[in-house]
């Protein structure tokens, strides 16, 4: 899909596109002549009982030709509106569908037809364009204009590239998305920008959950009243759903009725500043995922031989050394693949942006897609679905970047947890 | 550091059963209980909060028991049996798992349109076709969970029932199923977990209100209509919550282990 131009605008085949320029490629008359009609049946073919108050002249059209009626073949209501006429049988509203009946063109003259607006009203067109298949280009039929395939996934005229027919349909592009990321300023800078964030929140988010998880995993070692209790507690971040708590966070950040400002005693408006919309995503994630890190490194603690420290206790070691130097150094390896898999998965932490921030603040006033907590995955996303233009082709084409990324992270750190191993 | 942990929970219990409907520190105990919240969780016409619960529970069932056999029977296929291809495709799902299905989330949403034409019942807008996302993005990650655990299992035993004439069906059913009924057991608890959470896809997918999860309803609580509606929001999030944090704590040693065993909660 990557390598596609598909977007709003192009989002559908080619032929399907060719229908639908052919349908929408009408033009009303010099008047805009608009009629009041009746839907119905005349001698065995579907028609129109048309009421041309202006001129006087009432009618009957059906697909193939028109048949003047005259004032004593009609029943007129009070506003001169034929509802009646010999020969013609009125449909019943409950059997026709305006739907139905405005596919079809009903005649007015040899360069006009009349195409049904709703029940009541019957609106005079022409064709504008012209398909010729052989040549697959459209002609308009006013201008004599031509609209070639401009191999891109749009008809365009050859002598304006302006001029190009609504829909276009989606068309191989090839690379032009992937050159889009390297060449074009309005994709490349919020790319830049957010891809940096997202390593600066991916790193400082392991950071900060590894530090207090572990703090607490030191703190909690060692046999004190009420231990199991503390546990629980402080594990229940992590087991409650996190789309609820980051929703309930979020509410915490309001501004005016928001619980943090309030306990703060400040007036920050987290989510319109940049600055403190960064540090209240880091915040919440740490709350929702230093449980994690106090759970695994709790583990790890008792897994280390209390020989080690014990010899380092004898070789002189103050504690802070012991810690530094004999116990972080073994939980780090025993953790690495641990870190890297949460470096990974923060990496692409889409539901905590976007519940939290939507990835804003943004700049509203220039439209722009990147906000300023928005990490890639969310951009991803916004491009994709975001805003009107839904650019699933430039999308499609970020994700892949994210996934060699990613996939390189995780490889890495497969290779240190050597999960590969069994198979060499 | 508790206070830290637990504040934001203690803050959505005071508000469930506020009457006043915000997130505001009013006073730290309670003044007054009252269930006006609870009541319109339950008996509102517009807030089918019964309906977005049971959707939750049955896409999360589901997806927890699928995945789980299809997991198992992978994960044994990869660890225990010789094919053509057998690295290969392991290498594969790995690679496959690192792509969140997140990130394919446009090529998903292409598809699931091209497959509504087909078979409406699956496609988009329709749980049955939200389950076959989740189901697909969940394989990877469960086969290699259990296949780890499969890998340890001596293969002495597998051997001692081949001599005793088991075929390959008999050994999956007969040895590794009982063997294993406890890890399959935390990976569908996960599974559930993980699908109970899931937010966007569901977002994506269920249009109708009718057929929304508890997540998404309440997200669309605060932020749609109702918006700012805090106290039914607090209650309702309390009551989903709670199967799940029971699950979590009465299990914690066993969720643990298959934590450190590689995956971090979604």
């Amino acid at each position: 899909m990557s390598t596609y131009n598909y977007k709003t605008g192009n989002y559908i085949g080619k032929e399907e596109a060719v229908e639908r320029i052919k349908a929408l490629a009408l033009e009303p008359d010099e008047n805009n002549s608009a009629f009041d009609i009746v839907v119905g049946q005349f001698q065995e073919s579907d028609a129109l009982l048309v009421s041309d108050i202006t001129n006087d002249s009432y009618f009957i059209s059906t697909p193939e030709r028109r048949i003047e009626l005259t004032n004593n073949q009609l029943e007129l209501d009070e506003n001169q509106v034929a509802q009646g006429a010999t020969g013609f049988i009125r449909a019943d509203a409950g059997e026709i569908s305006a739907s139905k009946a405005a596919k079809k063109r009903y005649f007015y003259n040899s360069e006009y037809f009349i195409t049904v607006e709703n029940l009541n009203v019957g609106a005079v067109f022409r064709q504008s364009l012209e398909y010729l298949p052989q040549q697959d280009i459209f002609r308009s039929l006013i201008s004599d204009a031509i609209y070639r395939d401009n191999g891109n996934g749009n008809y365009v005229n050859p002598d304006d590239k302006s001029d190009f027919l609504e829909p276009g349909w989606r068309d191989p592009a090839w690379f032009t998305n992937y050159v889009r990321l390297v060449n074009d300023d309005r994709v490349r800078d919020p790319l830049i920008s957010v891809f940096i964030w997202t390593v600066v929140f991916a790193t400082l988010t392991v950071l900060t959950q590894f530090a207090f998880g572990l703090l607490l995993a030191l703190a909690l070692n060692k046999p004190i009243r009420g231990r199991r209790i503390y546990r629980s507690i402080l594990i229940l971040p992590y087991a409650m759903p996190s789309v609820m708590s980051i929703l309930i966070w979020g509410g915490m950040f309001n501004t005016e009725f928001g619980a943090v400002n309030e306990i703060l005693g400040s007036n920050i408006a987290w989510f319109q500043d940049p600055t403190f919309a960064r540090v209240a995503v880091i915040l919440v994630n740490l709350w929702l995922g230093f449980p994690y890190f106090y759970l695994v490194s709790s583990g790890s603690l008792q897994a280390i031989p209390s020989e080690l420290l014990e010899a380092a206790a004898i070789d002189g070691a103050n504690p802070r050394q012991v810690f530094s130097k004999v116990t972080l150094p073994l939980l780090l390896q025993i953790l690495s693949p641990l870190l890297i898999a949460s470096f990974a998965f923060n990496f692409n932490n889409f539901n905590l942006i976007y519940l939290l921030t939507g990835g804003g603040p943004r700049e509203q006033l220039d439209g722009e897609i990147a906000g300023s907590t928005d990490i890639l995955i969310s951009y991803t996303y916004q491009i994709a679905f975001g805003s009107n233009l839904q650019d699933l082709g430039l999308a499609s084409a970020i994700s892949v970047l994210i996934f060699f990324l990613v996939a390189s992270i995780s490889l890495y750190g497969v290779r240190k947890s050597k999960v590969l191993e069994s198979f060499s | 550091m508790c206070a830290f942990a637990v504040f934001p929970l203690y803050l959505v219990l005071l508000s469930a059963f506020n009457e006043s409907g915000s997130l505001q520190v009013t006073s730290f105990l309670p003044r007054e209980i009252s269930f006006a919240n609870f009541d319109v969780l339950f008996n509102d016409e517009r807030i089918p909060y019964l309906t977005w619960m049971k959707n939750s529970l049955m896409i999360s069932g589901f997806v927890a028991i699928v995945s789980v056999v299809i997991g198992a029977a992978s994960a044994f296929a990869f660890s225990r049996l010789r094919f053509k291809g057998k690295k290969f495709g392991i290498q594969l799902l790995l690679l496959i798992q690192m792509f969140p299905a997140i990130l394919a989330i446009s090529a998903v949403y292409v598809i699931m349109e091209r497959v509504y034409k087909f078979a409406p019942s699956l496609g988009i807008g329709t749980q049955a076709g939200l389950i076959l996302i989740y189901l697909g993005g969940a394989m990877g990650v469960n086969i290699w969970l259990l296949k780890g655990f499969v890998d340890s299992i001596p293969a002495e035993l597998d051997e001692a029932a081949k001599i005793d004439g088991a075929s390959a069906m008999q050994t999956y059913w007969q040895i590794f199923v009982p063997l294993a009924a406890p890890v399959l057991a935390v990976v569908s608890l996960l599974s559930f977990i993980g699908t109970f959470n899931e937010f966007i896809l569901a977002r994506l997918f269920l249009i109708e209100v009718e057929s929304r999860t508890v997540a998404v309803g309440l997200q669309q609580f605060i932020g749609g209509q109702y918006s700012e509606n805090w106290g039914p929001f607090a209650a309702g999030s309390i009551i989903a919550s709670i199967p799940i944090v029971i699950i979590f704590l009465s299990l914690q040693k066993y969720i643990i282990s298959g934590l450190t065993a590689g995956s971090v909660k979604g």
